[in-house]
Formats: C-alpha cells, structure tokens, sequence
C-alpha cells in the first residue's frame, strides 16, 4: 500500500521539522501509536467493524499530508457556512492550517484554542497530558495514525461551573491548492464539572478535489457537565471524512451527539461512548440524507459501564440514487451496570433501486437488572400518505421532501440551537431540489 | 381472623406504619379509608407479605398464628388473598393458565391433590359468568394489554376461584365505571360468609353503597385515627379528611 | 389457549392413547401410573432432580472405528455401508476440500477446538442383517428403546408417528414404513436411501448446503455416517408427523448425521427431530447437516427439540453441537423451522431458508435456553432471491447461570428481489448477573421495495411479577418456570402440540437452581 508506505516514511522527518514535541510523554504517546499503525495498518473489510465499507477507493492518491498553509480566504467566500456573526468563537482552518484571520478565540476564564498552542504550552500541560490520548482507544489504527501526526485541531477548556454564552464553531475548509490533501485534525475537549459547551464542527471542501480528513475528537465530560456537539456532514462528492470521537462521562453528565449526514464521497462516523459514573445520560442521533454514490457509516459503541445510566440512539437514514448507509450500532452493558436504561432505534427509507442499506444493530448485555432495546426497520415512504399529499396538489418532489422530513423529524427537534436547526432543515430540503416551505 | 396489634412498617428505612391496631372477625367486612399516602397499600402490602415493608414493632397473627416469617405463598396457602391495587402483567401466560397454576399449587400445598382439569374448567366457566367476563379474556395473556377495569375484574375473578378466608380488596373500585363496580360488588358480597373476612381499601365512599362494611377505619399518617360504622363513611364522603384531622 | 391445549393432552394421556408421542414417551410412561400427566407434584420431582435426566449409558454391543479421520478411514466407512461408488467421490471430494478449510471463530462461543483425529467416525451398533422384524432386532437396544420410550410394539400398535431412530449415527429401525409407503412417502435412513433411491439422493444431495459451504458442513460430507431420508411426493400431504430421534451413545464417537427432506410440488410435511445423549466428562461433537428442499407450493414444517448433554454445572463435559440447517423454497413454497434448544455444551446453528421462488416463505421460530457454562450462539438466515418473499423471525433467549447465549442472524434482500417483506422479533430475558445475552442481526437490503422490521429487548423477570406470582400461591421457582414460558409462548405454540408439552418441561428443567 503506497500511501502508508508514504505515511511511514514521512513520519520521523515531520516530527523534527513540524511536530516538535518538547514534551516527553506526548512524544513516547507518539512513538507507540506509530508503531500501532505501522503494524495493523488501514482496515480491510475482511475486519468485522468494516465489514461494509471499503476504504482502498481512498489509498490510491498521492496526498499532501503537511500543506504549507499559505493559502488566504476571502470572508465573503466562506461566509455561508458560519451560523453565526463574526463576534462568536470560532476555530477556522485552511487546509488543515489554522486561519487566525476567520477565527474567533477566547482565553480568558476558559479556552477556545489551537490544538497545536496547547500541547507546547507549559499552562495547558496537565490537561494534555491527562486526557490527551487517554481517552480514544490504542488499538485503532486510524486513531493511532491521527496521534502519531496530531498536531493541529481544536482545544477547548471550560474549567468548573463555567458556561460560554454562545456555541462554539470549528470549521475546516479546504482551498483545492494541494491536489489531493491528507488531514488529520486532533480535537481535545474538556468541560469541567459543572460546565456547559455546545460545539458546532464541520469540514468543507471549497472546491472538488481529493480530500480525506482523518479526524479525532476526545471529549471529557465531567460530573454534572453537559456538552452538545453538532456533526455537520454536506461536503462536495470529492471529499471524505474518517470521524473518531471519543467521550468520556462522568457521574450526572449529559453528553449528545447530533450528526447530520447530508454529503461526501466516504464518511465514516465512530462513535464511542464510554459512561464511567452514574446517572449519566448519553445521546446520539442521526440524520442521514444521501445520494449519487454517498456512502456513509454510522459505526456507534455505547459502552455501560456504570449502574443507574441511560442511552438514547436515533438514527435515520434515507437513501437515493446509488448511494450506501450502514448503521452498525452497539449496546454494551458490563455486569456493574445494573438499572441501565439503553435504548437504540434505526429507521431508513431507501427512494431509488440502486441505494443500498446495511445495518448491524447489536446488544451484548452481561447484567440483569436493565432496559435494552433496539429497533431497525428498512422501508419506503408511505404510499398512501405520498398519495394523499398529491392528492391535495402538492407535487410528487415536494411531497417526497415533505414525507422524508417529517420521518427525519424528531431527530431534527432534538437540535437545541435554532438556527443550527433551521439550517440543517434548509439543507434537507436543498437536497430534494425544493424550497423548504415547512415546519421550520 | 385477623389480629393486627401496633404495628409499626418501614420502607427502606421510611416509616410508614406507626402502630397500627385492628381485629377482624370471622364474617366482618371492614373499609379502611383514608388520603393518599396515609399507608393504607402498606397496610395490604404488609399482611400479603412482601418483603420490601419491614416490620419494626408489634404483632401479626393470622388465626391466631403469628405470620410475620411466612413467605407470601404460604401465606396464600393460609387463606390470605390480596387483590392489588395495580395488579401485575405477565406476558405469554393465559389467564385460565395462570389460575389453574395457583390454584392447584395452593391445594397442593395443603396436601390436597390437582383439582381435576373438568372440575376446574367448570368453576372457571361459572365464575367468568357472574362477573361476565367473556371467554375470550380467559386466552388472554394474564394483565397484558387490559383496560384498568378489566385488571380489576381479573382480580376479583381470581380471589372468587381462590375463596380464600381473608380477602384484602386494595383499591379495587379505581378504574371501574358503575356497572363493572356493581358486578364486582356482587362477586365480593356473593363470597360473604360467616367464616370468611374481607378488608376493604379505598379512597372513596362510592364501593361501600355497594359493598357494605361491618365497620369503617380511618387512616391518617400511618395510624388508625378514627373508627365507626358506614356512616363514618359517608360523613367523610361528604366533609372530606380535613374534618378528621382538625378534630 | 395454551392452558386447554395442555388440558386436552392430559386427557388423551388418562385415556392412555399415546398417539403422536415419540422420543419422550418414556416419561409419560413413566408417569403413566399417575392419574395426571402435568401435575404440580410431578413437576416439582422434576426440578428437584438437579442433573441431566438422560444420562444413562446403554450397553450395546457396537462396532466403532479407531480413532481418526482420512481418506482411508472415509473408504472404510461407505465400504461398510456399501455405497455406490458415486458416494465415495462425493465423500472424498467434501474432506479434500474440508483439508483446506480452517475451523470458524467468529461465533460468540468458546470453547477447546476439537482434535479431530481423535474422534471416532464411525461407530455402529453392531449387526449384519437387516431387520424383518423387531425380534431381530439386539435385545439391548429394545431395552435401551423402552427406556426412552420408543418401545416399537407400542409405537406400531399406536397411530400417528413414524419414528426413524438413529443411534450413534446409525439408523436402526424405521417403523410406519408401510402406511407411508401406500402415500408413496419415502421415509427412511439416509443409508438405505442411497441403496434405494439412489437418483433422489444424488440429485438433491448437497444442493442446499455445498460440501464447502462451511468447516462442518464439509466434514459431515465426508464423513456422515447415517441419518434421515424424507421424500413426500407431489400433492401429498403426508398423514402423520415424522420423527427423528437422535441419540449419541458411545464414548469418544462424533455424530454426523445427514438429513434430507424432499418435499415435492404441492406436498406437505412436518418432520420432528429429538436429541439426547448421555452425560460425560469429555466433549462430544455433532456436526450434523440437515437439507430441506421446497419445490413448487410445498411446505415443510421443522421442528426440533434439542436437548443433548450439556455438561455439568461446572461446565464439564458437554456436546458441541454445530450443525448445519438450511431449506431452499421454490416457488411459493414455505419453511419453517421451530427449535427449542436447551441442551450442548455448545451450540452453532442457524436453520436458514433460501427464498428462491417468489412468493415463498420462510419462518424461524426458536426457544434458546442456556444455563451453567452453556453458550449458544443462534439465529436464521433469511436470504430473499424471489419477488415478494416473506420471512419472519421470532427468536426467544434465555440466559441463566454463567451462560452466554447469542442471537446472530442475517436478512439479505437481493437487489433483484421485489416487494419483500421480513419481521424479525429477538427477546432476551436475564436471570442472575453472571451471564449474558448478546444480539447480532445483520441487515443488508440491496432493494427499495424492501420492507424490513427488526425490534430487540432485553428484560429479567420482574420483582412485582414473582410478588404476584407469590401472592397467590405459586412459589418462586415454580413461577420463574411460569414466567419464562410465558416469555416463549409465541414459539411454543409453532410447535405440534405434543411436542410444546415436553417443551415446556424441558425449559423448566433447564432453568433449575438458576435462582438465586
């Protein structure tokens, strides 16, 4: 495999001209996790956990894995795909390089920085080395890939009892400058106990050309904290995206995870949870609109470790053209969880012959006392309910859009910021080609 | 029959009973009445035998025998019957399977043998007409998917099959409309009998026109508070619990 | 309903007409001196005895090879089964390929792989002549039938069931011959099907599981020593339930058995299959492949009662059972299969239905109880090839004791199946907190006419359900008993009548001392 070949041999070079670690415990974090990739290599889908999906379309470009970053963005140009004004906070990178020019930090009481500021940065050290890499698992080799080049990314700090007064954004664009670009973008988040953050993330392409991002988020949720994170996923049919996020809960926290999958080439969402208190509570839902040859997969763990817990998953997918969804989700309830309530629903509407769905939804429950279901059906719209929409003069394509979003509804309503949620409504109904005239 | 003296009840480590005090002959009907939560469905709970109410202090006999380590099915096998006040769904058991299971396991446990499957079909078939439950219910899964009433008719249908010698009605009017509570009261009334007791639960005077007790508690905080006769009842009908606890 | 029905069978029993009974006839015999066959007391004799209450070893005069598997050995076994040379090939064809093959771990199972050269391959009770009569029949292995329950006099004076025995692979006595054969219904061991119908068995055989199809699938090929033979002409539906009874005797042999049921167009069958063997320390394996073949608008209905040793409580011993099932459905044709699996240290299977002509249908009903050390990992697959295919799926597991009890299945639409429709239910129920249920459904639809509902749950069995339970009498175990047959009914009642009786008993029997 050429590309890992390129990955393993840029690998020492990069980290004595680019990555200059003067901390040693990141840097022996580093070396292991090289060593992991090295040995296991990208998945195949001989591995169960990759059973229906492929990623070799995706090794045979020759990519740039450390663009310059010289590229500029006019404001105007990217200006579409901020939700909000200029004076919220915002971490913008260029081709993986961070843009202080579109970004809105904050340092004072809690942090809204680079990725790259606090791992050379003597105040943020502890944080580093506490969560950084203790969270994601060692084993996975695209993580370990992500660690052994991590360098630049979000890092968000939100000390005890401490609570942004608005969301915040990290958005990566890339120019098209590099012919086809590699990225791999590190996120730490860490909101203290008692803290709030509600974090809005999304990679766009600028123009079509080869992009996929390897990208890792840790997230360190502690006693009665509560974080939301919105995915936004609608990038042009040239880029692809390899999403790891992994979360950590502590005792009375509440973690959701809003992922809006809408466009790309390959996307890949692993989604662990990992619940290490009580009374946690845990959600994660999902929207997936595709067409063309899209194809995305949903890969989630819940992991119950803790008694007294609960999880909610709600994932919907619909599917056009000849585009792919996988959801392959997993509830894990270990013999300490005891009065675990878990809950997993998946529903998918395939509209077109070609589209395809495949999906895993799995329970391993080793405790007795708990509430675990899981329910996933694979169907169209209803007949009668199109007919009946057209019937009272409403054409086929808005009825078909009208029909898909009342299914992917109260996936929608569970987006707790308006206008994040008016915007992902608008993008629904831009994929159907029809003005959204509803329910917003 | 049933001889309850200062008795004191806890639940996890609440208490809820705070010396209660109450005697119930052979053929006596009793109401006990009184506000939510004022430990009434402890008072049943208790005498059933559950394990999560833990007595503190004083006595509980049951023709003249203490019961208090009798596990809840030998004290079915003693004669006490408790229809609940939220009775419990099982799926996948029939009620007619279900009825046949308990009632044959009580007269084994008496050393009496299996009542013999015609004999049982019969009573089983009698019984559902006096309190005109159709045949089909009998199919159903025991609990699962029935209207309140209906719950509640399958209570008194089971305690009719059961004719056991104490009979503890916890609530059971709730979820009934008046022609159902009529048929329920003449089952309960139909089993009356000088050897047989019944304690009577409920929030509201409107059973007792139907089923009409010897004699009327009141429950407050724990505590039998007053006692009388029906018209006990229909004072507190009709000035509520207020009068009680400020006199 | 289900009360009556059982109310019905015990008034057949007190009227001693035994009709449809088959390999548990021993126990309604034993309790034939009772007035009551389903009596509170002897159900509690039941739980009180702890162990497996089928292990008794029968001393029969046998013939077992030396340990070991090879060509030789493979030339051995159809020499002494006299085989047609055609068998042979297709014999030593399966285990050349079976040489290449590596045994599967991708089950949620664990367990010593089995040495597979020190097993016995063949092992047979020992006679030279076929049987006119049952006085030719060794006199041990008559007594070892009347303590199961097969006792053939009986079983021939009664109506109802024809009953194929096979002990240690080897297919002893088929009675009934006669009243099927006036039908035209072929009924006998796969043995004498080979010498009888020698162009029904090469014609059918290995079609639906190919001899590479899997690990055991190939070794069954190669080295099967006996089984059933089923073929029920066009338009016939056959009179009377047929049944299989297989039992493993001998120590350190391996039971292969090969099925294979031909339904022809427009015919009907339901085929009963029973398992016991006798308990020992050492593992035994069973590696059976069972083909099911539906042609045009037949049905075949496949119920199975499986009930082999499963090792002691701490987890000793035990029968590693994978096997192989799987039906193939023509053209409006139906299967269905129904397993009530208590027994097997081990257990790998999942009976599957290949809907290849529209309009077919495919059932799987399936009771999983796994106590102690059991595991099991189970399930169906649904693959829909035909247009407006149906397939339900309603899977039931009960995990007690340190079992680990896994639901796996697959519905596979194929992008040019239309209109097809499948419903899938997988219910666990928990008891005790040392055990595990575990569901793994794979959904993959390659068509958007597809209709497709998959609903899992996992509960235990509810504190106020046993008060209750409690409260009117039942004690605790005998209501746990009640409880989880309640929790199965939906599969119970797929299963003929008679059957969901033993049914019902066996789970009770399984789940004992599963209370803490």
């Amino acid at each position: 495999m050429e590309f890992k070949e390129k990955l393993l041999s840029s690998f020492f070079a990069l980290q004595e001209a680019v990555l200059l670690d003067d901390n040693p415990l990141i840097e022996d974090r580093r070396n292991q996790a090289f060593k992991t990739f090295e040995e296991k290599g990208f998945p195949t889908r001989q591995q169960e956990a990759w059973k229906y999906t492929s990623l070799s379309p995706l090794l045979s470009e020759d990519y740039v894995i450390f663009p310059s970053g010289d590229v500029g963005i006019h404001p105007n140009d990217v200006k579409k795909y901020f939700l909000y004004e200029m004076d919220t906070y915002k971490i913008v990178f260029i081709d993986g390089v961070y843009s202080p020019f579109l970004s809105n930090t904050h340092h004072d009481g809690f942090d809204v920085n680079l990725f790259s500021v606090a791992l050379n940065q003597k105040q943020h050290r502890r944080t580093i080395d506490t969560y950084f890499n203790t969270i994601a698992p060692s084993g996975e080799p695209l993580v370990a890939l992500n660690t052994a080049y991590a360098h630049e990314g979000a890092y968000i700090y939100i000390p005890k009892n401490k609570a942004p007064q608005s969301p915040i954004e990290i958005l990566h664009f890339s120019s098209g400058d590099s012919p086809a670009l590699w990225l791999q973008p590190r996120n730490l988040i860490v909101v203290e106990q008692g803290s709030e953050a509600q974090i809005i993330e999304r990679h766009q392409s600028l123009v079509e050309h080869p992009v996929v991002t390897n990208s890792v988020t840790e997230i360190y949720a502690g006693k009665n904290a509560s974080i939301e994170y919105y995915k936004i996923q609608d990038d042009l049919d040239s880029a692809s995206l390899i999403d790891s996020t992994f979360i950590h809960q502590e005792t009375h926290s509440h973690v959701s995870v809003h992922t809006s999958s809408l466009g790309g080439k390959i996307i890949r969402n692993n989604l662990n949870f990992h619940q290490a208190g009580k009374a946690i509570n845990s959600t994660l839902k999902g929207i997936t609109v595709l067409e063309g040859n899209q194809h995305v997969d949903h890969s989630t763990l819940v992991h119950h470790a803790q008694p007294h817990c609960e999880s909610h998953q709600d994932y919907k997918g619909i599917f056009r053209g000849s585009s792919q969804g996988v959801f392959n989700g997993k509830i894990l309830v270990d013999r300490m969880a005891q009065k675990t309530n878990a809950f997993q629903q998946n529903n998918n509407i395939i509209l077109s012959d070609k589209a395809v769905c495949n999906a895993k939804p799995q329970l391993e429950i080793f405790a007795d006392d708990v509430r675990c279901s899981h329910g996933c059906t694979v169907g169209q719209l209803d007949q009668n309910a199109l007919f009946y929409a057209q019937s009272r003069g409403i054409p086929i394509k808005e009825a078909e859009a009208l029909l898909t979003y009342a299914f992917a509804n109260n996936v929608l309503e569970s987006v707790s910021i308006p206008f994040l949620k008016k915007h992902i409504s608008l993008q629904i109904a831009s994929k159907f080609g029809v003005e959204m005239g509803f329910g917003v | 029959m049933l001889r309850i003296e200062n008795l004191h009840v806890s639940v996890e480590d609440k208490k809820i009973l705070n010396g209660i005090d109450l005697h119930v002959g052979p053929g006596e009907v009793h109401a006990i009445m009184g506000p939510n939560g004022s430990g009434k469905s402890t008072l049943a709970w208790v005498i059933a035998g559950n394990e999560d109410y833990q007595i503190e202090e004083g006595n509980l006999l049951f023709k003249g025998q203490p019961i208090e380590d009798l596990d809840p099915e030998e004290r079915a096998v003693q004669g006490i019957f408790l229809s609940f006040q939220y009775p419990v769904e099982i799926p996948g058991v029939t009620v007619t399977n279900f009825i046949k299971t308990s009632v044959n396991a009580i007269r084994k446990a008496r050393g009496l043998s299996d009542m013999p499957a015609g004999e049982l079909l019969q009573k089983i078939r009698k019984t559902a007409e006096k309190l005109q439950i159709d045949s089909k219910f009998l199919s159903r899964s025991l609990n699962e998917g029935f209207s309140g009433g209906e719950k509640k008719r399958n209570e008194v249908f089971q305690m009719m099959m059961h004719e056991p010698t104490l009979s503890i009605l916890d609530e059971t009017d709730s979820g009934l409309d008046i022609d159902a509570l009529k048929i329920v009261a003449r089952g309960v009334n139909e089993m009356r009998s000088p050897k047989r007791s019944t304690v009577v639960i409920t929030h509201y005077e409107r059973l007792l026109e139907y089923i009409v007790p010897d004699y009327v508690h009141v429950i407050l905080d724990g505590k039998i508070v007053k006692s009388g006769d029906k018209t006990l009842a229909q004072k507190l009908e009709a000035q509520g619990y207020d009068w009680i606890k400020n006199s | 309903m289900i009360p009556f029905q059982i109310d019905i069978s015990l008034v057949n029993l007190r009227n001693n007409d035994y009709s449809n009974y088959s390999y548990y006839c021993w126990r309604i015999q034993e309790i034939k001196g009772q007035k009551m066959a389903y009596t509170e007391k002897e159900l509690q004799e039941k739980l009180e005895t702890q162990e497996y209450q089928y292990g008794f070893y029968t001393d029969i005069e046998s013939e077992t090879f030396d340990k070991g598997l090879s060509e030789e050995v493979i030339r051995k076994i159809s020499a002494r089964k006299e085989e047609p040379p055609w068998m042979v090939d297709w014999r030593l064809r399966a285990f050349r390929t079976w040489t290449k093959m590596k045994e599967p771990n991708w089950a949620n199972v664990q367990y010593q792989k089995p040495d597979f050269q020190d097993i016995s391959y063949y092992s047979a009770p020992k006679k030279k002549s076929k049987y006119k009569s049952l006085d030719e029949v060794d006199p041990e292995l008559l007594e070892t039938f009347k303590k199961l329950g097969i006792s053939l006099e009986e079983q021939k004076r009664l109506t109802g069931v024809a009953v194929d025995v096979v002990v240690d692979s080897v297919s002893v006595a088929t009675t009934f011959k006669k009243t099927l054969e006036e039908k035209g219904i072929i009924f006998c061991s796969i043995s004498e099907a080979i010498q009888k119908y020698p162009e029904l068995v090469k014609k059918y055989i290995g079609t639906v599981v190919p001899q590479r199809d899997n690990f055991y699938a190939a070794l069954n090929s190669a080295v099967f020593t006996d089984g059933s033979f089923c073929y029920i002409p066009k338009g016939v539906r056959c009179p009377m339930e047929l049944s299989t009874y297989f039992r493993i005797n001998q120590a350190g042999t391996g039971q292969f058995e090969r099925t294979l049921v031909i339904a022809d167009k427009g015919s009907y069958v339901s085929y009963l299959e029973g398992c016991t063997a006798p308990a020992r320390d050492e593992n035994q394996l069973h590696a059976a492949v069972v083909e099911l073949i539906a042609l045009e608008d037949a049905e075949i209905k496949y119920s199975t009662v499986q009930n082999w040793f499963p090792g002691d409580k701490e987890g000793h011993g035990g029968v590693f059972n994978f096997v192989t099932k799987r039906g193939l459905c023509h053209r409006r044709a139906k299967i269905s299969w129904t397993q009530v699996e208590t027994g097997s240290a081990i257990t790998w299977k999942y009976p599957s239905c290949i809907l290849k002509g529209d309009y077919s249908i495919g059932e799987f009903y399936s009771i999983a109880v796994t106590n102690n050390h059991q595991q099991a990992d189970t399930g169906t697959k649904m693959v829909h090839l035909g247009n407006n295919t149906r397939s339900t799926i309603i899977s039931k597991g009960v995990s007690a004791g340190k079992s680990q009890n896994s639901y796996r299945g697959l519905v596979q639409i194929s992008p040019r199946a239309q209109n097809t429709r499948n419903f899938s239910q997988c219910d666990s129920l928990l008891m005790g907190n040392n055990c595990g249920a575990h569901t793994f459904p794979y959904i993959e639809s390659k068509n958007s006419s597809a209709q497709i509902e998959h609903e899992a749950t996992t509960s235990k069995i509810g504190e106020e359900q046993l008060f209750y339970c409690n409260q009117r009498g039942i004690d605790t175990e005998k209501a746990i008993a009640l409880i989880v047959n309640g929790f199965s009914s939906e599969v119970l009642k797929k299963l003929p009548m008679e059957f969901a009786v033993e049914a019902r008993k066996l789970l009770e029997i399984s789940l004992e001392g599963s209370v803490g």
